[in-house]
C-alpha cells in the first residue's frame, strides 16, 4: 500500500481545484461541498465515474460538466460495474504495453440510492472482486434530484415526497436506515480493507480519508454525510452547522476501519439530544414526542454497536 | 499458416478474440453462450490469451464491466443468452450511446416461460431499437468471420457501435463443426489496434455522457440514426476486404441460394438456412421452383439489399424463429421488416409469414416443404390467403382444411 500524503489543516489543503463553478447545483448543496473536497484530495490523475443522481443532473445539464479531470456518466444502477471495467481496462493496458499511462485514482461518485439501494449488487460486487477503486457514497439521505423521495438512508421520521406524514402515518417515514459502513466494511467484503465515514463538515478529515482510500491497493469505500437544505428543509447557509450538529446528536458518527481496526475520527465528549438536530430541519417538523424518542433510542443503540463510551442523552 | 479445427461457434469466437487481442472481458454463466467463456477463461489461465476476465454479477453487471472498459480505450467483449439479455436491457442504449464499440456474443435462447433451452430469436431483437449493429451467423466458420469483420466495422472511427455476434443457440453454439482459424498476420493486417479518438486519459480529460437540455438530444439521435447508413456502406467495404484477406467471400447483405429462376423464396436468418438449403433440393427435385435468402445483417436491416432483390420473385415466405406477440402480420419480426422494406416498391411480392422452430425445434424437411406448399398456393391464388401462420398450427393446406372438418362434423355426432 502507498503512504497517503496526509493535510494537516485547510490551509494546507492543495489550491488547485478539480471541481470548478459552473454547474447548478443548489445554494448549500452539501454534495457539491462534497465532490470539490475529494477531487482537491484526489488530484489530477483522476477519473470519476458518476452514476444518475444529483451530482450527475446537476452538474452535467447543459452537455458540459464542472470537472478539469476525466468524468464518466454511469446508470444509477452500475457505478461499481462500470468502475470495475475502467480499473481492469486500464490494468491490462498498461500491462501489455498498449498505453503509457500511469494507474489513475478512480474514484465512484454515487448518491445514496446508488450505492445502497439500487447500485447496491454492483457495489458489492466491486467491492468483492477487489478492484483498485474508491466508492464514495456521497449521503443525503433521499432521492434527491428526483425531488426528495425516501431512500433506505432517509432517517426514521424524515417526510420525503414518497413518505409524508398523515393521520395514519404520524411518523411519516417507518423504517430505520441501513448501515451501509456494516454492509460493505464489516467482514462481509474481505478485499476491503479501509473503509471510513466522513462529513462536509470536517473537510481536512475528509480530504485524508479520501487519500487513505486511494492509497489502499484494491477497494475501498467512504461514506459522506451530505446535507442537502432542499430535502432536509433547512437555510442554504446552514450545511455545514447542521452537518457538525448530526456529529455532536449521534446522528452521524466518525470513524475508520482499518484492517477490521476502528479508529474513531471524531469523539464526542458527550452526545446532545437528538431534538436539537431535528428542530433545525423541516423534514421532521411533523414528529411528535413518541417519535423523538424512538429516534433517541436508535441514538443510542447505534452508540452501544459501535462501541463508543459517551454520556447519552436519555431516550424518553 | 491458418489452422483446420473442428469446434463450435462458441470455440470459433474464442478463436476470433484470441486473434483480436481483446483486453477485458465479463462473464456470468447462463447456457448456451457459457462456452465462450470458459474457453476464454482455459486460455487465460493458459497464457494464451493476455486478457481480464471479470466475473460480473449477472448480464447487467457484464455489458456495463465491458462498457467501462471500452471508455478506458480497451478492445473488451462480453455475451449472454434468453433472459440474461433481458436482465442487462438498460445497458444497451447507453453503450450504444455512447460510442463504444464493444462486441457481445449473443446464442440464442428462448425467452421464460416456459425456461425452454432452444434458440429462438426473441431476445436478441428485443434489443434491436438500442443502435446496436448485429447479424446471425449460420455455422462456426461464419462467427469466428463475423466476430472479426464486426470488430472491423464496430471501431471504425467513422461508426464507433457497439455489435452482436449473433448465433443460434446450440445449432450454432454447441455442435461440433469443421473450421478454419486465421492467421494472426492475416488478422494483423485486416483488423488494426482499437485506438478511439477520446478514452478516459487525465491528460486530456472528457466528459462521457452528460445530462443535456431536450433542444440537444435530437442530434445526437440524428447522428446515431445516419451512422447506420454508413455501417451500410461499411459493410460492403469491409465484406470485400476480408474475402481478399482471407479467401472467404459473403454476400455482404443476402444471400442468396436458387435464386435465379425461383418464383418463391424462403426469406430467413441463421441456422436453420442449412436445413433450408437442402429441402430446396428435394423441393427443385419436385418440381418448385423455390430459393432462399438470407439474412447476414439485422441492423442495420439490409432493406436497399431486399428492395433490388425481392421483386424477382412472386412470392416470398418469411420464416420467424422469433415472437412479437401481436405484431403486424402475426408473424414475427423478420416479417414486419421484410413487408416494411419493399411496401413501396413496384412489382414487389406477396409476402407470407411463417412462425417455425420456435423453442430451439429444429425446422425439419417436412416443415419446409410444407411452407412451400403453403406458398405455391399463394402463388397460384395471387393474393396472401392466410396471415399470420404458425406452421404446424394453423396450416392453410388443403388437407389441414379436410382434417378440421372432418374434426367437426366428428364432434357433432358426439353430441
Amino acid at each position: 500500500m502507498a503512504t497517503a500524503e496526509m493535510i494537516k489543516t485547510i490551509a494546507q489543503a492543495p489550491d488547485k481545484e478539480y471541481y470548478l463553478p459552473g454547474h447548478r447545483t443548489c445554494a448549500g448543496c452539501g454534495p457539491a461541498l462534497a465532490y470539490r473536497l475529494i477531487a482537491k484530495a484526489s488530484g489530477k490523475n483522476t477519473i470519476f465515474v458518476g452514476p444518475t443522481g444529483c451530482m450527475y443532473v446537476a452538474n452535467t445539464s447543459y452537455a458540459c460538466g464542472p470537472w478539469a479531470v476525466p468524468w464518466t456518466h454511469a446508470q444509477i444502477t452500475n457505478a461499481g460495474a462500470v468502475g470495475s471495467g475502467i480499473a481492469e481496462a486500464f490494468k491490462m493496458m498498461i500491462k501489455k504495453g498498449k498505453i503509457k499511462d500511469e494507474y489513475p485514482n478512480i474514484i465512484c461518485m454515487a448518491g445514496d440510492g446508488g450505492s445502497i439501494d439500487i447500485g447496491l449488487q454492483a457495489a458489492s460486487a466491486m467491492m468483492y472482486r477487489g478492484h483498485d477503486v474508491l466508492f464514495v457514497m456521497y449521503d443525503n439521505e433521499s432521492y434527491a434530484n428526483t425531488g426528495i423521495q425516501t431512500s433506505p438512508m432517509t432517517p426514521y421520521g424524515a417526510a420525503t415526497m414518497f413518505t409524508p406524514p398523515g393521520p395514519e402515518i404520524p411518523e411519516a417515514k417507518k423504517f430505520f436506515p441501513k448501515d451501509p459502513m456494516a454492509i460493505f466494511c464489516g467482514g462481509g467484503h474481505p478485499a476491503v480493507k479501509y473503509g471510513a465515514t466522513a462529513s462536509i463538515a470536517y473537510p481536512v478529515d475528509l480530504m485524508n480519508k479520501v487519500r487513505k482510500g486511494l492509497a489502499q491497493e484494491g477497494p475501498a469505500f467512504l461514506h459522506v454525510q451530505c446535507p442537502c437544505p432542499k430535502g432536509w428543509t433547512f437555510p442554504a447557509n446552514r450545511t455545514v452547522e447542521i452537518g457538525r450538529l448530526a456529529v455532536e446528536t449521534g446522528m452521524w458518527f466518525m470513524y475508520e476501519l482499518e484492517d477490521g481496526v476502528k479508529k474513531w475520527s471524531i469523539l464526542p465528549k458527550q452526545l446532545k439530544p437528538v431534538e436539537e438536530y431535528l428542530q433545525t430541519q423541516g423534514r421532521f417538523a411533523h414528529l411528535k414526542p413518541e417519535h423523538v424518542a424512538k429516534l433517541q433510542a436508535w441514538v443510542n443503540a447505534r452508540v452501544q454497536t459501535l462501541g463508543l463510551e459517551v454520556p447519552l442523552p436519555p431516550a424518553r | 499458416m491458418p489452422i483446420k479445427k473442428r469446434g463450435t461457434g462458441l470455440t470459433a469466437v474464442a478463436d476470433a478474440w484470441q486473434l483480436a487481442d481483446i483486453d477485458v472481458t465479463a462473464s456470468y454463466p447462463i447456457r448456451p453462450y457459457t462456452a465462450v467463456m470458459a474457453e476464454v477463461a482455459k486460455r487465460i489461465a493458459n497464457g494464451l490469451m493476455k486478457c481480464e476476465m471479470v466475473h460480473g454479477e449477472g448480464e447487467h453487471a457484464q455489458f456495463s464491466i465491458a462498457h467501462g472498459a471500452s471508455m478506458a480505450g480497451a478492445r473488451a467483449t462480453t455475451g449472454s443468452s434468453g433472459v440474461g439479455v433481458a436482465y442487462a436491457f438498460e445497458t444497451y442504449s447507453p453503450i450504444a450511446g455512447g460510442r463504444c464499440p464493444i462486441q457481445a456474443l449473443i446464442a440464442d435462447r428462448t425467452l421464460d416461460p416456459p425456461g425452454d433451452f432452444g434458440s429462438e430469436h426473441t431476445e436478441c431483437l428485443n434489443l434491436r431499437d438500442n443502435g446496436w449493429i448485429y447479424g446471425w451467423a449460420e455455422n462456426a466458420q461464419e462467427s469466428l468471420d463475423n466476430s472479426l469483420m464486426f470488430f472491423r466495422i464496430g471501431e471504425d472511427p467513422d461508426i464507433m457501435l457497439p455489435q452482436i455476434v449473433a448465433m443460434d443457440g446450440y445449432f450454432v453454439s454447441h455442435i461440433a463443426q469443421d473450421y478454419e482459424m486465421p492467421d494472426q498476420e492475416q488478422v494483423d493486417k485486416f483488423l488494426p489496434p482499437f485506438k478511439p479518438q477520446f478514452r478516459l486519459d487525465v491528460n486530456n480529460p472528457v466528459i462521457m455522457g452528460p445530462q443535456i437540455e431536450p433542444e440537444m438530444g435530437p442530434p445526437l439521435e440524428w447522428d446515431r440514426n445516419v451512422v447506420m447508413d454508413r455501417v451500410k456502406e461499411k459493410i460492403v467495404a469491409v465484406t470485400e476486404e476480408f474475402g481478399k484477406i482471407f479467401g472467404r467471400k459473403y454476400a455482404p447483405f443476402v444471400e442468396e441460394y436458387m435464386t435465379d429462376d425461383a418464383d418463391m423464396v424462403f426469406l430467413l436468418q441463421g441456422a436453420h438456412a442449412v436445413t433450408c438449403r437442402s429441402a430446396i433440393r428435394y423441393l427443385r427435385q419436385a418440381g418448385y421452383k423455390v430459393g432462399m435468402c438470407r439474412l447476414r445483417w439485422f441492423r442495420p436491416f439490409p432493406d436497399t439489399a431486399l428492395k433490388a432483390i425481392l421483386p424477382k420473385f412472386k412470392v416470398v415466405g418469411v420464416v420467424d424463429t422469433n415472437t412479437s406477440y401481436g405484431a403486424a402480420g402475426g408473424s414475427g419480426v423478420l416479417l414486419v421488416e421484410t413487408r416494411a422494406s419493399v411496401s413501396e416498391v413496384p412489382g414487389k411480392p406477396l409476402i407470407q409469414g411463417f412462425t417455425s422452430g420456435l423453442g430451439g425445434e429444429t425446422i425439419t424437411h417436412e416443415e419446409f416443404f410444407k411452407m412451400a406448399e403453403m406458398m405455391k398456393m399463394t402463388l397460384e391464388a395471387g393474393r396472401i390467403i392466410q396471415d399470420a401462420v404458425w406452421v404446424n398450427f394453423n396450416d392453410y393446406l388443403p388437407a389441414v382444411s379436410e382434417v378440421q372438418a372432418a374434426e367437426q362434423q366428428v364432434a357433432q355426432t358426439k353430441e
